[in-house]
């Protein structure tokens, strides 16, 4: 695809999920500086999407407690990065209650995970843990990651990050992200599955 | 799914966007294997398809026809 062509696209539009409600958590200053370095790329479009922020029931699951207005950002996404702390090995059961509440929206639609942890694997099991999950709900992962370990060490009181190497790694990430995300809404638009 | 929603279709046989009226593109089809087997007993489960439309980004999703 050409430079110009690009030039006239519509923006692409990739929120970023915070995929934890507790206190304290240090998954935020992560969803947030990633949705920062996200939004410096030109023709992207982002948004933080706080799961504690959602009106979720428990009392019912999937698309019986979807909510409009989620259901509408995850429509107009073309890609999603969810930020995910490793809670033992695996992830917030809040979050898959609030990603459950979709399907159609996620369809052929790009994701790169995040995991967050105290230790030193960078959340490497809750990405493990996830991928089944994505490939379920019909999204594509890509290859590239974000790794956020010892969070606790990584971000100031004031979520400035401490760390100046996280946003060369984050750089490749998204750029990859964006890719499939350009690709896969070609795809989506234009590609028929029974060709 | 919205088994309420209906979608018309174009003279070439593409679904016209429930929203905006464009062509959308019959991009994917899924299993859904949560549901009733009996329903589809070949594919052990219902065939959804998803079609999106490339003017206002608006999935439909219905039961597959095929």
């Amino acid at each position: 695809m050409s430079a110009p062509a690009r030039q006239s696209e519509k923006p692409l539009f990739i929120p970023v999920i915070l995929g934890t409600p507790r206190q304290g958590r240090y998954s935020e200053h992560v969803a947030r500086f990633v949705a920062g370095e996200l939004a410096g790329f030109a023709g992207v479009e982002t948004q933080l999407v706080d799961v504690r922020d959602l009106p979720m029931p428990v009392t019912g699951a999937g698309e019986d407690v979807k909510d409009p207005s989620f259901s509408e950002l995850c429509m107009r996404a073309d890609a999603f990065v969810i930020v995910a702390p490793e809670y033992n090995h695996g992830y917030p059961g809040l979050l898959k209650h609030v990603l459950d509440t979709n399907l159609k929206e996620y369809i052929h639609k790009a994701v790169g995970l995040c995991g967050v942890s105290a230790g030193g694997f960078g959340g490497t099991r809750v990405i493990q843990n996830m991928l089944p999950v994505m490939r379920e709900l019909g999204l594509v992962t890509i290859f590239w990651d974000g790794n956020f370990s010892s969070v606790q060490k990584l971000f100031g009181p004031d979520g400035a990050l401490l760390d100046p190497s996280y946003p060369r790694r984050i750089e490749r990430f998204l750029r990859e992200l964006i890719w499939m995300a350009r690709v896969l809404r070609y795809g989506r638009e234009n590609v028929p599955v029974e060709s | 799914m919205d088994e309420h929603e209906q979608a018309k279709t174009s003279p070439d046989g593409r679904l016209l966007c429930p929203r905006c009226g464009g062509p959308m593109n019959f991009h994917a089809q899924k299993l859904d294997r949560s549901v009733d087997p009996a329903t589809d007993t070949d594919m052990d489960g219902v065939l959804a398809e998803f079609h999106t439309c490339p003017a206002c980004k608006y999935v439909h999703e219905r039961l597959s026809r095929s």
